[in-house]
């Protein structure tokens, strides 16, 4: 692994998408943070701005109206970045599929990496999904 | 200048970013002690720094780019002039050019966050800068001179005259490094009202190159806290560590706060110390005063 | 070669000549060669005599003829005037302030001074009334071939039916030679007369446009200044009663006559920074900005305020180490410090300028008041570094309020893209004003210098003032540098951003700012010749030891060192590599950040989604903080603490 695939690996910083969930999952992506589960260690960090971020993390099912903001954000991170939906809402739709306003799972509007299941993810998961993406980062050239 | 001057100048040119980069993971580990979590390796940021500098270019304008190099490479002429042993005024006329640079850049793009945070970077430069320049002048009151080389060779550990005007520093350090309660104009903490204040629109490779000059900034910083205890170096090495140290303290104990209070801070406590310091020298150590 | 005298003469009397000629000129294309001519035999001229000068020594001499007569003559028509102005305009206090001095300076010519009382000699040049021809002669002149291109737009603008172009040139050109002999004059009587028609120059140009608030502020500047016009009348008679003579060389220790008592000096200061516009008499500089821009920048850059300057610094040795002297180095310091917080609340650019100007004014005075070698000398640096700069601003100012219609910083928004060349030189002069290595730093850093080894008990108070003045100094400058320059660049895909408006770059008015720009830049690489050639010799003709070392083309005082042009690779350097070499894809570059609402911007820039869909332009702002650095709050304040100082400066003379 180079030294530029090694430094990927140990600082995704994040960024931080709530499509239209029901708040369960992010709260689960915040206790990440918290210093029970410290993800900081990996050197993972929230940073707010899709310009600075390598990792999108979507919870809640694509909408009709914010899957657009959504596709802003995705196209508005510099390469390499991967996408990771957080939540079986992000996954397929989960409780909201079929709803009116639903168009489904977050890889109806960005090309999704890692799926992390569960309604509300668990915070290991969470750490567990992003082990996954990191993997697939270093793969990148 | 000497060729010895020029020759520690261009090391430091070379170290200043191991060291500052080393410092700056020890700042996260030991926040992150603080705060009860493990925290990162010490060696995060140059990871960091090696990512952001692969990453994919993706600016808002050229502008933005090249006022960050600006930045860097003004950064480093501060650095190795200090290094060098040159005029102390002259060094932080240079540096409010690249903390200007630092505005210019976010100014240069028309986004409504970068445009808050480099209003707030100003009224950062306008706290922090009285009090470094007025520290210079009761250095010199001190030493007789504005060259760091000269304040090198004075005998004396120049703390015991100026402890105000130390304390002082310390708040212009805290504002420096962007620490709470002072870390106005970019939230380093990722408290999120501003997005990313001033580096909100740089990214990647842009966004390394001003990390790269925090870092120079940095060891420019503490280089000068140092001074005040000059001889032996290694005391004034602590010193600065110490300062430092505290820095974390203030930082992981106080929330950031509003400009006016920073303001208040710095022109009231801040320059009032300093000047509270000249007028001892003056009076009271009169024979001090060369 | 031409002798001193003639070139004294032409230097005062062309513009004299120069001016009544235009008066009678209305043709437009004579009166473009009847200004340019003349202004390049000022240029020469005063070249010429700084040749003379720097060769021979002091200039001293009385011109033979019955001179003294036609000045008494002028003299006493021009106090008339004044009281006429108050009494047509129905304004009290110019009526109150001409009479009270035509009658002192009456009672004091025919009452008290012996006649045929003549002072020898009548004009005494040394370099520093050199410099001050050059500042006065270079710089005004350039300005005036810059109006020659901005009064026609001007007039085109106002739709004015008979142009009163004429009246304007008269006094603006007719200003040149008033300050020539201001600096030249070493008899107070005919100082007095050149003084007095420096005010009555600025008050014409202020009026020029004869709308309402252009009489007010023309009332205004008139006024104020003849408070100090009374303030030198007095201060005349006073040192007639102390030391029996009205000659500046006497006033200042140089003559044969020991320096007189503090008293009329102090009023001579006074009188100074009355046309200096410092607090609190900063408002009638702030009301000149109605003028049309050439007047602005006459009057802040090489003119007028100059002449206040030149006063204080002139008489310096004569106050040298007593208590009024540390009283002027506080009270410019202070200036410099509260007038350069209030620029940051200002958004209205020749507002902008006009404070830091007055900041300016107060440093330079501030650096007479320390009184020491380096101070001087760092005074002296910054007349000139000043002159040239505030030139380049104002008239780019000028420029861009007649493209864009409006003073505003708010308005100027992205300049760079729309007026590319103008904006890249406002940027440029700003920098040049603003930061190290270009002049006017140096002779911040030699000032800071010398206040820190100042003579005085109330040194600290001096540094504290300027070292937050300069603070505040970096806000308003870098806020303005920053809205000129925001600005979008287009992506790939999205739609051309405006083309750059058509910018007659080839214009006179262009070239003056680029010529003037230039010179700020050139000398400030050659800050250290300047220095060894000029600033040093002025100061030392003055009787002040030299205190900068330019050995090696460094400049070095006893405490401090840098070399400029080393500094100037370096900074430039850093600046210019990353312009030359950054290449940028329109494939790299993305949308700003609006929190993913933005859409494919037009070619009004950036738009985003707002609220029922709709598409929002977005819109960006500077912060001017004027509840906190605002006029409102502080003004009452600022005036209180500046008439305090005065006071204290008057009250310690006295007593
Ligand atoms: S997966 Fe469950 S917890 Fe998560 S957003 Fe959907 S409904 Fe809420």
């Amino acid at each position: 692994m180079g030294l530029i695939s090694k430094a990927r690996v140990k600082s995704p910083w994040i960024v931080h998408y709530c499509c239209s969930s029901c708040n369960g999952c992010d709260i689960e992506i915040l206790a990440c943070l918290t210093p029970y589960y410290d993800v900081e260690r990996f050197g993972i960090l929230n940073i707010g701005n899709p310009k600075h971020a390598d990792l999108l993390v979507v919870t809640g099912p694509a909408n009709r109206r914010g899957s657009r903001v959504l596709k802003n954000l995705y196209e508005q991170m510099p390469d390499p970045k991967l996408v990771m939906a957080v939540g079986a809402c992000a996954a397929t739709g989960g409780v909201f599929h079929n709803c009116y306003n639903i168009l489904g799972g977050v890889d109806q509007a960005i090309p999704v990496d890692v799926y992390v299941p569960g309604c509300a993810a668990r915070p290991e998961a969470i750490i567990d999904g992003v082990v996954l993406a990191l993997d697939k980062l270093s793969k990148i050239k | 200048m000497s060729l010895t001057e020029l020759l520690i100048g261009l090391a430091a040119l070379v170290l200043a970013p191991f060291v500052g980069g080393f410092l700056r993971g020890v700042d996260r580990r030991v926040t992150a002690r603080m705060q009860g979590r493990i925290g990162p390796p010490v060696r995060q940021p140059f990871y960091d720094f090696l990512k952001l500098w692969a990453k994919a270019l993706s600016l808002p304008n050229k502008a933005s780019l090249v006022w960050a190099w600006a930045y860097l490479l003004l950064t480093m002429v501060t650095v190795f002039m200090l290094f060098a042993g040159q005029d102390l005024l002259i060094i932080f006329f240079v540096l409010a050019f690249a903390a200007a640079c630092l505005a210019f850049g976010a100014y240069s793009v028309r986004s409504p966050y970068a445009h808050i945070g480099a209003h707030r970077e100003l009224l950062q430069i306008l706290s922090y800068e009285p009090i470094l320049l007025l520290t210079v002048v009761a250095i010199f009151l001190q030493t007789g001179t504005f060259m760091v080389s000269g304040v090198l060779e004075h005998g004396q550990p120049l703390l015991l005259t100026l402890p105000l005007a130390f304390v002082a520093v310390l708040v212009a350090l805290g504002i420096k490094l962007r620490k709470s309660p002072f870390d106005i104009s970019a939230s380093e903490h990722a408290h999120q009202e501003l997005v990313r204040g001033v580096y909100t629109e740089y990214s990647g490779r842009t966004l390394a190159l001003i990390e790269l000059a925090h870092w120079y900034q940095l060891v420019l910083i503490l280089a000068f806290v140092a001074l005040f205890w000059a001889q032996p170096l290694w005391a004034g090495v602590l010193l600065a560590l110490g300062a430092y140290f505290l820095e974390f303290v203030v930082d992981n104990v106080t929330a950031r706060l509003r400009w006016t209070w920073m303001l208040s801070i710095s022109w009231g406590k801040g320059v009032g110390l300093v000047l509270l310091n000249i007028v001892l020298i003056q009076f009271v150590f009169s024979s001090a005063r060369v | 070669m031409l002798s001193g005298e003639s070139l004294v003469a032409v230097l005062v009397l062309l513009p004299v000549a120069t001016a009544a000629a235009s008066l009678a000129i209305k043709d437009e294309r004579w009166r473009w060669l009847l200004i340019i001519l003349p202004s390049g035999v000022l240029i020469a001229a005063s070249l010429l005599l700084l040749a003379q000068v720097l060769e021979n020594g002091p200039l001293t001499f009385t011109p033979s003829g019955p001179w003294d007569s036609l000045i008494l003559i002028v003299e006493l028509v021009l106090l008339a005037y004044f009281v006429y102005v108050g009494v047509a305009r129905r304004h009290l206090l110019v009526l109150g302030l001409g009479a009270t001095q035509l009658v002192l300076f009456a009672l004091f010519k025919f009452a008290w001074l012996p006649s045929g009382f003549k002072v020898q000699p009548a004009f005494h040049i040394d370099l520093l009334a050199v410099i001050m021809c050059l500042v006065i002669s270079v710089i005004g002149s350039l300005i005036v071939m810059y109006a020659l291109n901005y009064m026609q737009s001007h007039e085109r603008h106002l739709k004015l039916g008979a142009t009163r172009q004429h009246v304007f040139f008269f006094y603006l050109v007719g200003f040149l030679g008033a300050m020539n002999g201001v600096v030249f004059a070493n008899s107070l009587l005919w100082f007095l007369l050149f003084w007095g028609l420096t005010t009555l120059c600025c008050y014409h140009l202020i009026r020029h446009d004869l709308t309402d608030e252009a009489e007010q502020s023309g009332l205004r500047a008139l006024w104020m200044n003849l408070v100090g016009g009374l303030a030198l009348v007095t201060g005349m008679s006073l040192a007639y009663q102390a030391s029996g003579s009205l000659s500046l060389l006497d006033l200042t220790g140089f003559g044969t006559v020991a320096p007189v008592m503090l008293l009329p000096l102090a009023l001579f200061c006074f009188a100074g920074f009355t046309k200096a516009a410092q607090v609190p008499f900063q408002g009638w500089l702030l009301g000149a900005m109605v003028a049309p821009t050439p007047v602005s920048a006459l009057l802040h850059s090489s003119t007028m305020v100059k002449a206040g300057v030149y006063l204080v610094l002139r008489l310096a040795p004569g106050y040298e180490g007593t208590y009024l002297s540390a009283g002027i180095a506080v009270f410019g310091a202070f200036v410099f410090m509260i007038t350069s917080v209030l620029a940051i609340s200002q958004n209205v650019s020749k507002r902008v300028l006009a404070y830091s100007t007055i900041s300016s004014l107060g440093l330079i005075i501030c650096c007479a008041g320390i009184n020491t070698g380096l101070a001087i000398a760092a005074a002296i640096a910054l007349i000139i570094y000043h002159a040239v700069v505030k030139g380049v601003l104002f008239l780019a100012v000028g420029i861009m309020e007649q493209s864009i219609h409006s003073r505003d910083i708010e308005d100027m928004e992205g300049l760079v893209t729309r007026l590319p060349a103008l904006a890249g030189m406002a940027i440029i002069g700003m920098v040049v004003m603003l930061f190290v290595p270009f002049g006017v730093l140096f002779a911040k850093w030699a000032g800071l210098q010398a206040a820190a080894a100042a003579p005085t008990v109330w040194f600290s108070l001096v540094v504290t003032f300027l070292v937050v003045g300069s603070a505040a100094g970096i806000v308003f400058w870098v806020r303005w540098i920053g809205r000129l320059m925001s600005h979008t660049a287009a992506g790939a895909g999205a739609p051309e951003a405006a083309p750059p408006e058509a910018e007659p770059r080839g214009s006179l008015s262009y070239l003056v700012v680029a010529v003037l720009l230039a010179g700020g830049v050139v000398l400030s690489v050659l800050a250290a010749p300047l220095v060894s050639y000029l600033i040093s010799p002025a100061g030392a003709a003055m009787g002040y030891n030299p205190a900068l070392d330019t050995a090696g083309w460094h400049l070095k005082t006893p405490f401090g060192f840098f070399t400029p042009w080393v500094l100037f690779v370096v900074i430039g350097a850093a600046l210019l590599l990353p312009t030359l070499l950054v290449r940028v894809r329109t494939e790299d570059i993305r949308p700003v950040y609006l929190c993913g609402e933005h859409r494919a911007s037009t070619a009004g820039g950036p738009v985003f989604t707002s609220l029922g869909d709709q598409a929002v332009p977005l819109v960006t702002g500077g912060f001017y903080w004027s509840r906190a650095f605002g006029e409102r709050s502080l003004n009452v304040w600022v005036n209180g603490a500046g008439i305090a100082l005065l006071a204290a400066l008057f009250v310690g003379v006295i007593v």
